[in-house]
């Protein structure tokens, strides 16, 4: 048996069978699929609801539903949202993108619906003020990436919490067994 | 003769390692003594990450410092997020939800296993092993796009609140972490074809920092570092927190207190955080996800008032004869719309007025009303319309009675017990303990953190002294410290 033993730990250092079962795994690993991705060309698929760069909502008149009463300003914990108003109407409406840290906070403070997160994550510049945000520039992306049904359904899905956080809401996933 | 012994003359060299060396896991420094291959002294500087965490805490409301958390543990930011909840909610009584709960201990397990991944990955590169890196990021990438589907960031998360959770779980969710948690049980033995019996690993790793089971609790290991040296310490345990009471699940541990007893524990613990998952996944129930907690917690939205009843068509209104000039409504508007003196009536002047509500819940003396469908209109009509605030509509004042809370958590903080509280929950890292001073302002009058990270990196000068050069990075490596939360 001890023989057996020593035969086996002999053959294992001269062989260097555990390298060699490394190497087979990386070598059968070669002819499967890549997982990495090309990025320029290719592109990962975004989840609904991701925390990209923000803009400003606008109502179904196309007018910006933003009414300046501040409270992202007051919530974001970094201090980068700055509203100015003139004759009772949002003269500006300011992000700071450097500091800007997408917590999302200043979503779920908006009572209004007036302020979302898109989902536009390339907007890199040679300036600050490339990618300074001004009032125009979140209109802007709201036609550009949130108009229509996806900022419904943003609305719907990601400004939180709504009552039915609060109670057992009609559909819930759960898990449905083993398929 | 003399020439001879200077030639040969040896010396300690004193040598810099870090800031910023790829092996440091982050901006470590050590100053390293060193006689020939062999170290003679370690001294470790820490604090190039700090970012006074502990101080910004304390200038925001309980609500706002949670992402601050997020930017300790990076690699782990679901577990950070989950203690500072944890903490805050023992601080404050609330009961949180059973499927939250369920929730946060499943995320909490998803970011374990992302951690140890994560480790695995730079350990083994450090020591040498390259396609390890590979091959954990795979995994962990299925994880951040897990984390991506349910809050909309992979590192970041921000995902617990203090109360709940931000958002229910879909159910592709659900479906795509169950495929995940039948296959990365398959993907463990991978990693460990790759190293667990490779005769390199094994000489770098085996009976290399070695911390006997009495000394690793004298210098406050906790996590996987303390239990690699057989102490079967684990708070999910010993002080269940969330749903841990109610699944089944080992703890690993070691025996010789080694590099490579550590580096077991982390795969076998990566197991167990598979199996805790897919029985949490099985037995999650059905319910809310955020606890009826008013003063933590921020209103349901659609019971409030600009969706319920949009303000901007309404002009706002006070009533003369009610108003008792206490100057709120004044310091309140954003707009600088409402003009006054002291003790004298104010008046809002409808042209310079935004329409957002904030006087409407300010008042306390009921002299502040709303004219349904008013804007625009001339102040001698609005005074005609004006409703007086006892004659308004039911739902509107609920739903003002909503808006005035969410008005109130957000500008002046919750009102909150007095109290302090210390809470630990384990992170992947180790015992991640918050203490809190409450001293009935809504923000923290001390925030303390104690962070795993930092127990662990005072413990590498034991660790290190007598051995190698080479196997600095070794010990740095398996005592997973991430310099953001050493630092803070
Ligand atoms: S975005 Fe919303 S919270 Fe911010 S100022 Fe506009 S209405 Fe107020
Ligand atoms: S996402 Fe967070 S940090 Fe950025 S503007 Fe909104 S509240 Fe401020
Ligand atoms: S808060 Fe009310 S009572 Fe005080 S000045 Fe304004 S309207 Fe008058
Ligand atoms: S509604 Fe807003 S802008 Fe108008 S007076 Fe009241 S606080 Fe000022």
């Amino acid at each position: 048996m001890k023989t057996k033993e020593t035969i086996r730990k002999i053959v294992k250092t001269i062989f260097f069978i555990e390298i060699i079962k490394g190497l087979a795994l990386t070598l059968k690993r070669l002819f499967s699929h890549a997982v990495t991705i090309q990025y320029p060309v290719e592109r990962r698929k975004i989840a609904p609801g991701f925390r990209g760069q923000h803009a400003l909502a606008k109502d179904v008149e196309g007018k910006a539903k933003c009414v300046g009463c501040g409270l992202c300003a007051t919530i974001c914990p970094s201090q980068c949202i700055s509203v100015g108003r003139e004759k009772g109407k949002v003269s500006r409406y300011e992000i700071d993108t450097l500091r800007c840290i997408f917590c999302g906070f200043c979503v779920e403070a908006c009572p209004y619906g007036a302020i979302v997160l898109t989902e536009n994550y390339e907007y890199s510049g040679y300036k600050k003020e490339d990618i300074y945000l001004t009032r125009e520039k979140l209109l802007f992306n709201w036609d550009k990436f949130m108009a229509g049904k996806k900022g419904e359904e943003y609305f719907k899905r990601f400004w939180r919490p709504m009552s039915e956080d609060f109670e057992t809401p009609s559909i819930q996933a759960i898990w449905r067994g083993r398929h | 003769m003399e020439l001879v012994e200077k030639i040969f003359e040896t010396r300690e060299l004193n040598v810099n390692m870090g800031p910023q060396h790829p092996a440091t896991h982050g901006v470590l420094r050590l100053v390293l003594d060193i006689d020939g291959e062999t170290i003679v002294k370690v001294t470790p500087y820490v604090g190039y990450l700090h970012r006074g965490i502990e101080k910004l805490g304390e200038s925001m409301s309980y609500f706002q410092a949670l992402p601050l958390t997020d930017r300790m543990d990076y690699v782990s930011a679901m577990a950070n997020n989950i203690g500072y909840c944890i903490a805050v909610e023992r601080l404050f009584g609330i009961e949180v939800p059973e499927r939250a709960k369920f929730i946060r201990t499943i995320v909490g397990e998803m970011a374990r296993i992302a951690n140890h991944l994560l480790w695995l990955a730079t350990h083994a590169l450090d020591i040498g092993a390259m396609t390890v890196f590979l091959y954990c990021f795979r995994e962990r990438e299925w994880i951040l796009e897990l984390f991506e589907m349910i809050c909309g960031a992979r590192l970041t998360v921000t995902y617990p609140r203090i109360g709940g959770v931000k958002n229910d779980v879909p159910a592709e969710f659900l479906d795509s972490l169950w495929k995940f948690t039948e296959e990365f049980p398959t993907r463990i033995p991978e990693y460990e074809t790759l190293i667990d019996q490779n005769r390199i690993w094994l000489k770098r790793t085996k009976g290399i920092g070695v911390i006997s089971a009495e000394e690793a609790v004298n210098w406050g290991l906790t996590g996987p570092t303390l239990r690699g040296s057989g102490v079967p310490y684990d708070i999910r345990k010993h002080m269940p927190y969330d749903a841990y009471d109610k699944v089944d699940f080992e703890v690993p541990i070691g025996t010789e207190g080694d590099t490579y007893d550590r580096y077991r524990c982390r795969m076998m613990e990566m197991r167990q955080s598979n199996n805790i998952i897919r029985q949490c996944i099985e037995k999650l129930p059905p319910g809310p996800i955020m606890a009826e907690t008013p003063n933590f917690t921020l209103q349901p939205k659609d019971k409030m008032m600009p969706i319920t009843h949009p303000t901007k068509e309404h002009a706002f209104y006070i009533i003369e004869k009610a108003c008792k000039g206490c100057g709120m409504c004044l310091r309140a508007c954003p707009a600088k719309a409402i003009f006054g003196e002291k003790k004298q009536p104010h008046k809002i002047k409808q042209d310079l007025c935004l329409g957002c509500a904030t006087c409407y819940v300010t008042c306390k003396f009921k002299a502040l009303t709303i004219v349904p469908g008013g804007k625009g209109f001339p102040e001698e009509k609005l005074a005609e319309l004006a409703v007086p605030p006892d004659k308004v509509p039911e739902d509107i004042k609920k739903a003002q009675e909503y808006l005035v809370k969410h008005f109130e958590f957000i500008k002046r903080g919750p009102k909150v017990p007095q109290g302090d509280i210390y809470i630990a929950t384990e992170v992947p890292k180790g015992e991640l303990g918050f203490y809190f001073i409450s001293d009935g302002s809504g923000k923290p009058y001390r925030m303390r953190v104690r962070a795993p990270s930092f127990v662990h990196a005072g413990v590498l000068p034991r660790l290190c002294v007598g051995h190698l050069v080479a196997d600095v990075i070794a010990n740095i490596g398996t005592i997973d410290i991430v310099l953001g939360e050493c630092d803070r």
